[in-house]
């Protein structure tokens, strides 16, 4: 099963999917990304969002909740609700002292939450932070994989 | 010295072993979830275990766990802290040393690896081992054989070996402060655990089962969290990550009346967090004066922050609520909104 994001080569850039209906800050979360090395995929809206994390790999999603024109709870939900989907960390954007958002983004299973108005530093922090603990688990599946593989030939009598 | 009737608490061989690790080592996030399977498999082996993670995540619960599950389960599980012991003492407390070996040494003594005989040794903070017992270490591993200081003969053992580091040793053997062969070596199965932060979602989950513990411990006042404060603790970086997070639990059950903890028992760092970046303004202007320009960045900053959340994200509305027009107010949060303001850390790239 492909579980976005999860089973990609680990030395290609990583792609990271903005979804904000904001075309200004849409564009300054995507230029920080691009400066960072990373691959940058736009979504405009919640539609967008899903039709673009179906086709191609996406390791993170940044997901602006204050969007007028779109809940971003709902997209979240229908993201976590997807087996296909429900792996790739969501990180929300939300105001800095949103209890409310952040406690229901909590029960929505998402990966972090950024508070706007945020550093530069502090958006590329939390992106990393959720490709390095997917790089460790990857590193994890891996040895897991070759210690069975190990097994295998060691019982077969080689 | 090993105890040799300790009676194991389970058949080594029993499979069920799954259920005892996740009673230790708590959380769903899918890294932890497949760390999980991980150690399983590996304790049912003899070999070498490296583990790397910041302080604090939990490396010897994870080494535990893997002698806990493995078929040496009944014998001696030895830690031993290899930055907290002098350098000079460390090889023959590891080792152990004969009588007259060194000055003081009246008598001989047996070492560590001696004690953990048919166990498990856990070499905590391994890089900080001196590199000459470094090379010992290796031929410990090679041979299967412990010489202890002072002695010309070198005494089988039976131990396996699980070592550990809060940084990576990769880098270390690039330094030349460790031995590259004997990081190969203890890197047969490398094991990573990680930082709290990158795995927020587990922290209710392990706040709970803190709870649990200390409800089980002293006499079943079951102590809950609010919701706000439960968003305060996930929203916190937890540089100190899982025995951080325990202490702070176990200090708030003390400090919280009402068997719930509510936000006003947090410490400020909990909620200011080190995240956002406070820029005070100062009503008078001081002595040593201000940066004008990072004040009124982030007086914008907050107002227009206020007014987008009051509109629910409406910013023509917000706008308005400022007294601002629509292009005057998208050109500030264009500077503000998303980036924050005043920024000191926040330094443009050529």
């Amino acid at each position: 099963m492909t579980t976005g994001g999860r089973h990609v080569d680990p030395n290609r850039s990583a792609r990271i999917m903005v979804v904000d209906d904001d075309p200004d800050t849409s564009l300054i979360l995507v230029r920080h990304l691009e400066r960072e090395g990373f691959v940058p995929v736009a979504a405009n809206s919640g539609s967008e969002c899903l039709r673009l994390v179906r086709d191609g790999a996406i390791d993170v999603i940044l997901l602006d909740l204050m969007m007028p024109d779109m809940d971003g709870f709902e997209l979240c939900r229908t993201l976590k609700e997807n087996p296909a989907t429900a792996a790739i960390p969501v990180i929300l954007i939300t105001a800095r002292d949103d209890i409310e958002a952040r406690a229901e983004g909590m029960r929505l299973g998402v990966a972090d939450f950024l508070g706007k108005p945020f550093s530069r530093r502090q958006l590329i922090a939390c992106v990393r932070a959720q490709l390095e603990v997917l790089a460790t688990e990857r590193k994890t599946t891996a040895t897991l994989s070759r210690i069975e593989d190990d097994g295998k030939q060691k019982r077969n009598g080689r | 010295m090993p105890e040799k009737t300790a009676q194991p608490e389970e058949q080594p061989d029993a499979p069920g072993g799954s259920g005892a690790i996740e009673r230790v080592l708590i959380g769903q996030h899918p890294a932890i979830v497949k760390l999980r399977a991980l150690i399983a498999k590996v304790a049912l082996g003899d070999v070498t275990v490296l583990i790397t993670g910041e302080s604090g995540v939990g490396k010897e619960v994870v080494a535990r766990a893997i002698h806990s599950l493995s078929p040496r389960r009944a014998r001696p599980f030895v830690p031993v802290n290899c930055a907290a012991i002098p350098r000079d003492l460390l090889e023959s407390e590891m080792f152990g040393h004969e009588r007259g070996a060194f000055t003081g040494a009246s008598g001989s003594r047996q070492g560590l690896f001696n004690a953990a005989s048919g166990g498990t040794i856990f070499l905590d903070e391994i890089g900080e081992m001196p590199m000459d017992l470094q090379a010992k270490l290796l031929r410990v591993l090679e041979d299967g054989e412990v010489r202890s200081v002072g002695s010309d003969r070198a005494v089988k053992v039976d131990v396996r070996v699980i070592a550990a580091s809060n940084h990576d040793l990769a880098s270390s053997v690039r330094k030349g402060t460790f031995r590259e062969d004997l990081f190969y070596r203890l890197q047969v199965v490398p094991i990573v655990v990680p930082p709290l932060r990158e795995r927020r979602s587990d922290i209710p989950i392990l706040v709970d089962h803190f709870l649990g513990l200390i409800a089980a411990r002293g006499g079943g006042r079951q102590i809950t969290v609010s919701r706000e404060a439960m968003v305060h603790l996930w929203s916190y970086d937890w540089p100190g990550n899982v025995r951080e997070l325990e202490n702070m639990v176990e200090r708030l059950a003390i400090l919280c009346d009402d068997s719930v903890i509510d936000t006003p028992v947090l410490p400020p760092i909990l909620i200011s967090g080190p995240r956002p970046p406070v820029i005070e303004i100062p009503a008078n202007l001081p002595a040593a004066g201000i940066n004008l320009r990072m004040i009124v960045r982030e007086i914008e900053g907050r107002y227009i922050n206020q007014a987008l959340k009051q509109t629910g994200g409406n910013k023509q509305a917000a706008a308005k609520l400022l007294g601002l027009k629509r292009t005057t107010f998208d050109d500030k949060l264009r500077r503000c909104g998303v980036i924050a303001p005043g920024g000191t850390d926040d330094k443009e790239e050529p």
